[in-house]
């Protein structure tokens, strides 16, 4: 990030003055933090307000949502199933095996459809935004864009910011279905449960309140995808080394923020109920 | 892809709602138990003889009269059961997981389609036995604590 790469530049004074290296870095930091700031705000209000796009806005739903799916599924059945067998070993050690049903649909629901399904887009979505973006930047696209008085941030911004709030939390859906059924082919292909019974106990078991805040945490996530691809890619600099900086950023940031707001919200939600 | 992931998710959706309902096997006919207490026996557990499975149980229902839950077993039909065998709910687990277990008795005559298994047996309540057992209601122990002096309330019981 940004702070990163100050660092490194003043690399050589840091090791004569220490001091004014962190002086710096945390300048750079703050920066970030306030820039990244004013461009959400932009962001979201571009997505808000009217004129829409609503050809961009079609093709992001289709690229973040749809394309999506496979990655997805395949990440949330091998989730569940690596799960349920985890659970029914540790629910083993005190004869509880008979929980596991409940426990990998709590698990998946709350916690793992969202967060994994976030990370997919992460790698997925947020890179390919970043990409797209910083290229259409290297390339003067944007500046261009400008010229002929259209808002990059409303033909941008505003539709992949929409597109990862609305889509994240329906991947999470499917993630959800697909986890539960992955745990359900192993309790019932490997450890002999009864299907019936282990689909009874997880839709007694399961509260509403467990996915939908498992779905309000993933829109949340969305938006960080979609903010960390746009952001940095928007923010390119440098030809083709900086489109593929820009890249890498908007991964790793977004991965680190979705972890930690899953932690922040997860307190919040807990304290709630 | 994404219309197969889709279609999986859809197909499990249907299944996972559908089994809330009763689903029987073609072919498999149905008797009735009656028990004083069904624990936590549920609609789809397992049926078995001698540990092997031979059915599910399709429904619980209270009889309103008598008060008792009246779980109809839905019976692979290559299985005839005696009519004094007798059906007993047991726990597959301490916490939960109930499933009918039939003991096939002796007798000449099989129960038909449709009839009843007069020997039951409910299921036992585990954390009924257990408080039971820590705290006993009345018998020598509670009379031994009532000799103790009063101020039980405030200090954990002795028992613990």
């Amino acid at each position: 990030m940004a702070a990163a790469e100050a660092t490194r530049q003043v690399a050589p004074r840091s090791l004569a003055n220490p001091v004014r290296a962190l002086g710096r870095s945390t300048l750079a930091a703050v920066r970030m933090v306030g820039s990244v700031g004013v461009f959400a705000v932009r962001g979201v209000a571009a997505a808000l307000t009217s004129p829409w796009f609503l050809g961009q806005l079609w093709r992001q739903f289709v690229a973040i949502g749809f394309f999506s799916l496979p990655v997805v599924g395949l990440t949330a059945i091998f989730t569940g199933a690596a799960l349920a067998l985890n659970i029914f070993t540790g629910g083993g050690r005190f004869n509880a095996e008979q929980v596991m049903p409940q426990i990998v649909a709590l698990g998946i629901t709350r916690e793992l459809g969202p967060v994994l399904a976030a990370l997919m887009l992460a790698g997925r979505v947020s890179a390919a935004i970043a990409a797209e973006i910083g290229a259409m930047r290297a390339t003067e696209q944007i500046d261009a864009m400008r010229t002929l008085s259209t808002d990059p941030f409303r033909y941008l911004v505003g539709p992949r910011l929409l597109a990862g709030v609305l889509m994240t939390p329906l991947l999470t859906a499917v993630a959800d279905t697909i986890g539960v059924a992955g745990g359900w082919l192993v309790a019932t292909r490997v450890l002999d449960f009864s299907s019936a019974v282990y689909i009874r106990n997880t839709i007694d078991f399961l509260q509403s309140w467990d996915i939908v805040s498992g779905l309000i945490k993933a829109a949340v996530f969305g938006f960080i995808v979609a903010l960390m691809g746009c952001y940095h890619g928007y923010n390119a600099k440098g030809g083709a080394r900086g489109v593929g900086r820009a890249t890498t950023h908007a991964v790793v940031s977004s991965a680190i923020l979705i972890f930690g707001s899953d932690y922040l919200l997860t307190t919040l939600f807990t304290h709630a109920s | 892809m994404g219309v197969v992931v889709l279609a999986l998710a859809a197909g499990f959706l249907t299944y996972s709602l559908s089994v809330g309902g009763v689903h029987m096997k073609r072919g498999n006919y149905e008797i009735n138990a009656k028990f004083g207490e069904a624990g936590s026996l549920a609609p789809g557990a397992a049926v078995s003889v001698a540990g092997v499975k031979v059915g599910t149980v399709s429904q619980i229902t209270l009889e309103p009269k008598t008060f008792l839950a009246v779980a109809k077993l839905s019976i692979d039909p290559t299985v005839k059961l005696p009519s004094d065998s007798t059906a007993k709910i047991t726990s597959d687990s301490l916490l939960g997981g109930a499933h009918v277990s039939i003991a096939p008795g002796a007798a000449m005559d099989d129960i038909k389609p449709g009839g009843q298994i007069e020997n039951t047996q409910g299921a036992v309540d585990i954390f009924g036995l257990i408080g039971s057992v820590i705290r006993p209601q009345g018998g020598s122990d509670a009379a031994a604590s009532s000799d103790a002096p009063a101020p039980d309330a405030s200090q954990p019981a002795a028992s613990y």
